[in-house]
Order: C-alpha cells, then structure tokens, then sequence
C-alpha cells in the first residue's frame, strides 16, 4: 500500500509538469501582451522593451518555462505582472474559500443522494422511486449558474435578502487582511447558496448512479445470504448494499472533477466569492501569465490528487482490492 | 488442414442468417419499437423538435427583433405587449430568447459533430491497427483529457478571441469539439478492441476484403449504439458548456442573442425585474432536459442491459 501510495505520488509529477506546461505555451499563444495591458496609455515601445525584460518575457518560452520551475521548487510561484503581488500569496488566501466550496457542496449532494437513492432502489417502480427519479433527471439538466439563480430568486429577491447575493465573510483564522473579522455563522450564510448551486447538479447525478448500482447490488446472491441469516434490512442495505454499490459511484464522481472546477469558476463568478475560481478567470482573461500558472499549478494538483484519493478509496470500500 | 476454409464458408454463413434477419426485424427496427414505447423519451425528442423549429423559423416567431432597443420600455414586467418582459435596453426578451435558441442549438450539435467526425476516425485507427500509431493517438488524447475540461475550454476561446455573429459562433464550437474529442477516440478504440477479435472480422479477413472497407463497413456499424447515445447525451453537456462560456463572458459576443450572456448580464439587475434571469436560464435548463430525456431513452432503447 505504502509503495504504490508513493509510486502514484511520483507519478503526479509528469503530469503536472505537462498540463503546466501546456497552459504556459498556450497562455504565450493568446494575441496581445500583458504588458500593453499594464503600461496603458503610457505605452512606449522603450517602456515595454524593459518591462519585458525585466520579468524574462524577452526570452524563448522554453526558457521562460524552466525559469519558472526552477523558481517554483524554491518556493517561488512568481509575482504578478499587474498587481505586483506574490502569486502564492495569493493562491493561498484564495484556496480555503474554493476548499470549504467544494468540500460544502460534495456534503450537499452525498446528504441528498444517499438517501434519494436508496429510497429509489429499495422500492423500484413505485411513486418514491418515480419522484426520485424524476427530480434526479432534473437535476442533472440545471447548469450550476441557474440553479443559483434561482436561489437568488428565492432567497435574495422573494425572501427580501434572507441569504446575501454577494460578498464573502472569512471562517476565523482564515482571513487573508490584518483587519478582518471572521466569523462561523456570517461565513455559512455566505457559504451556503453557492454550495447548494454546485452540489444539486451532482446530487442528481449521484443518485442516478447510486441508484442503478443499488439494483444491481441488492439483486447479488450475498445481499440474499445476509438477509437469509436474519440480518434487519437496515445493516443489510448499508453494510452489504450501499458499500459495495459505491464503487462505481466514486469512479465517476472522480472524473467529474474537472466539471466540479468549472462549476466552482461559475458558482463564484455569480456569487462574487474571492475563490480560486474567479481568481483562475479573472487571471486567464487579463491574461497575468504569473497567476495564470498558479492556477494552471493548483488546479492540475487538486485535479491528480482528487484522482489518487478516488483510487485510494476503492480499498477502503472493498478489501479485496488491494493495491500493492 | 480443412478447418480453414470451413471457417470462413461458416462465418460467411453466419454473416447471410445476419442479413437475412435484418429483414425480418432488424436491431435498429427493435430499438425504434422499445424506444417508442418509452413516454419520456418522446417528450424530450419533441421538446429537442420544438426547438430546432424555433431555431429555423427564429425570424418569422419571434415578435420583435431581438437586438433592437427601445428606450421607454426597459425593464418592463412580463405583459400582453412583451410576454417575457424587456430587459435594460428595452429589448423583447421573448424575442431574444427565440434567437437564442439558435446559438445554443448550432453550438450544441455542431461541436459533438464535429468531435465525432474528428475523434471516430481517430479512435478506429488507434484500435484497429494498434502498435506505435495507437499509442501516439492515444497520448495526445490522453493529455487533453488529463485537463479538467472547463480550463482548457476557457484557455482555447481566450486564445481564439470570442467574437460576434458566425465566426464568433464558429469559434466557440471549434472550443468545445476540441475537448471533446477524446471522449470519442477512446469509447470507439474501446469497441474496435473487442469487435476486430470478433470471428466476423476474422472472417472478412479470409475474404480479402480491404481495411477501410472492414473498418467502415463492419467494425464502425457494430460499435455505433454507444457513439449514438453519448451524442445525444453529449449535445445537452455542449449546450451547458456554451452557456457557461457566454456565462463567463466568453461565449458568442454580443449582440448575437445568448441565452448564456444573456442570464448573466441581467443578474446584475435581479432585484430591479426578477423575470429577466429567470426565463434564459428557464430555457437552457429546458433543452438540455430536452436532449437528456431522449438521451437517457435511446440508450435504453439500444441497449436494454445498460439500463
């Protein structure tokens, strides 16, 4: 276990270094030049000839690319061409607000799916089974930007601003500024129509697969045995069925990571959260290839890691599956 | 040493009770029976219909130009005059919703086909001929799918700049198909995997009959059920997709009509006419519920174990 836990972690590596590379030589395809951008109406052509060699931008990308990995391993992401800020600086103050998004939203759609799916399995073709069904299809057709829209609608405008539209209220100890009160109850406020957006559509989606699973695993010669030996039904569906119909659930809910990103891009773009998401955009559009590359760098790692935990969880789910 | 020819006049056999029954019932036949029986399924295939019709004839419905404004009716509720309401500019939003049906149906079908017609080919090759070509093809898809899919679909239409009117349309779709392309090469490698080992394969092989005939004629129909459906459930994931990138600002540019853009640019005025960002959002969800129901009944209807 341990020397495959450590074989997958080197093999991160290659990947990382190919999608970090990938968007560096893409982000230095995209016509214009932040340095028009960041010089504006002063533009010179001197200005720009010393401004771009200032941040190595005069030198062939390859180069530039292994300037940028060789300072990434001491610790240096880089600094903004148009802030003037530390990309890790940054990164860090942004990644707890898109951590407690996405983690929030994955507890949304396993507290919906769970249940909806059993109930779905367990009385296959009857009215429950049809209304959960019904409700899943639909969950999985509403794009994570209407589906906060419409909890703007319900919450924001209806309820007369019962949740806040906007804005964010930091989790205490995670404030990015010397003066700034966090706090646990203005931080769920902020926090919890942006989670319900994101995680409805993956609600739906896991309770389709759940549910299908659960067929299939409730219909096994040992669900049969352990109800044959007098186990209640409620050890029977949890321990027997629901563990093992969770594998194929976690495989897919492990490719819908890159999804999930996107999601979380959208969900803060239309609740204004200072996340990594509209940090990933707003950088890609000006295009600040400095804070581009380090939402390249932590997004490809989130994206492995999320991977090899999925991996990881098969063995905990089934024993028989042992990696050695 | 008999057994040889034997073979092959009993594949060939088997090949003639193969088309002999394709007269009698055939599997395409067998799918539309069970596929009409499914209630759901037609509702999504008449909502998806409804909606290329609307797209086709968006001139002649729709009551008003979608991009003409008017400045003493904006931010008008939903009434008689303006069934939807207006918006700032004093736009007819049912009018714009119409047109922007368009967009989001164009971009939808034409990048899944347009990954079709790029990713199948690829992924025939890659598993018929396997060896070096296979592993050069898969490679490069695998690096495309190593990305999550939405960085890569931002990062493509920042790099081709989005623009306005068809070649905006143009670009948005070429977007979209490139990330989609994988997702073919590989479900179409995975068939041809297990088809070309088939005796029928085998047996076209004694015939001599050529690669691209084999390919085309016999392995590429065998594999077809699950490059169907997954178009089908793949136009309602494109049509989420070009709405998130209109959404993000970086779909097709105004003053094309999108029902992406346009949800977006009116959330800013929620609390002014609440109607606004509700009916574009209403009409995405509605056709990619549209192509998911019949989606979800084809595959059931082309492949009853999948259910």
């Amino acid at each position: 276990m341990r020397t495959y836990v450590l074989r997958r972690l080197i093999e991160i590596v290659p990947t990382i270094l190919m999608i970090t590379f990938v968007v560096f030589v893409m982000m230095r395809s995209i016509p214009g030049d932040p340095v028009v951008a960041l010089l504006g109406d002063a533009y010179t052509e001197e200005d720009a000839v010393k401004v771009r060699t200032e941040y190595g931008l005069d030198k062939p990308i390859l180069v530039q690319y292994v300037i940028w990995l060789g300072k990434l391993v001491q610790g240096d992401w880089g600094t903004s061409i148009l802030s003037g800020r530390p990309v890790l600086k940054d990164v860090m103050v942004r990644f707890p607000v898109t951590l407690e998004l996405i983690v929030l939203s994955m507890a949304v759609a396993l507290a919906i799916a769970i249940p909806a799916a059993i109930i779905g399995a367990l009385r296959q073709n009857t009215w429950a089974d049809y209304s959960a069904t019904s409700i899943a299809m639909i969950g999985v057709s509403i794009p994570e930007f209407f589906a906060g829209v419409l909890l703007l609608l319900i919450f924001s405008v209806a309820m007369h601003g019962t949740l806040p539209s906007s804005g964010w209220i930091y989790l205490p100890g995670t404030c990015p500024m010397l003066v700034c009160i966090g706090s646990v109850w203005g931080n769920a406020m902020h926090v919890l129509m942006p989670a319900i957006a994101l995680g409805i559509g993956r609600a739906a989606l896991l309770t389709r697969l759940l549910r299908a699973s659960m067929l299939e695993v409730i219909r096994t010669e040992y669900v049969t045995t352990a109800r044959a030996k007098g186990l209640a039904e409620r050890p029977v569906v949890l321990k027997h069925a629901l563990k093992n119909a969770l594998i194929p659930t976690v495989t897919v809910m492990g490719l819908q990571v890159g999804f999930l990103i996107g999601g979380a891009i959208v969900v803060e773009t239309l609740f204004a959260m200072p996340g990594l998401g509209t940090f990933g955009i707003d950088a890609i559009i000006a295009r600040d290839y400095q804070q581009v590359q380090g939402f390249a760098l932590i997004t490809a790692f989130a994206f492995v890691m999320i991977n090899l935990i999925v991996d990881l969880t098969y063995s905990v789910l089934d024993p028989r599956i042992r990696y050695a | 040493m008999s057994t040889v020819p034997d073979a092959g006049v009993a594949a060939v056999g088997a090949l003639e009770a193969e088309s002999r029954s394709t007269t009698s019932e055939s599997p395409l036949a067998l799918a539309l029976r069970r596929l009409r029986k499914n209630k759901t399924a037609l509702v999504g295939a008449a909502i998806a219909a409804i909606l290329v019709v609307v797209a086709i004839f968006a001139d002649v419905l729709a009551p008003q130009s979608p991009i003409a404004s008017d400045q003493r009716h904006t931010f008008e509720t939903p009434s008689r005059a303006y069934p939807l309401g207006t918006d700032q500019l004093g736009r007819d939003m049912l009018s714009r919703i119409v047109h922007g049906s368009r967009i989001s149906l164009a971009v939808g079908v034409a990048s899944v086909l347009l990954a079709l017609f790029v990713g199948v080919p690829f992924g025939l090759i890659a598993g018929f001929y396997g060896g070096r070509i296979d592993t050069v093809i898969m490679r490069v898809m695998d690096l495309i799918l190593a990305f999550p899919i939405y960085l890569l679909a931002i990062i493509l239409m920042v790099i081709f700049t989005p623009t306005a009117g068809l070649i905006g349309t143009i670009k948005v779709v070429g977007a979209i198909a490139i990330v989609r392309i994988p997702i073919y090469a590989r479900l179409v490698r995975g068939s041809v995997l297990s088809i070309k080992e088939k005796e029928y394969i085998e047996a076209c092989r004694a015939l001599g009959v050529r690669d691209p005939s084999i390919l085309f004629h016999h392995v590429l129909p065998n594999s077809l059920a699950p490059i169907i459906v997954t178009t089908t459930l793949g136009i309602a994931t494109s049509i989420i997709v070009e709405a998130t990138l209109s959404f993000l600002g970086l779909g097709t540019q105004p003053p094309t009509p999108s029902w992406g853009w346009d949800l977006k640019a009116n959330v800013a005025f929620i609390h002014q006419n609440p109607w606004l960002s509700l009916f574009p959002g209403l009409a995405i969800f509605v056709t990619v519920l549209g192509f998911n129901l019949f989606g979800d009944g084809l595959r059931d209807a082309l492949d009853p174990r999948m259910k």
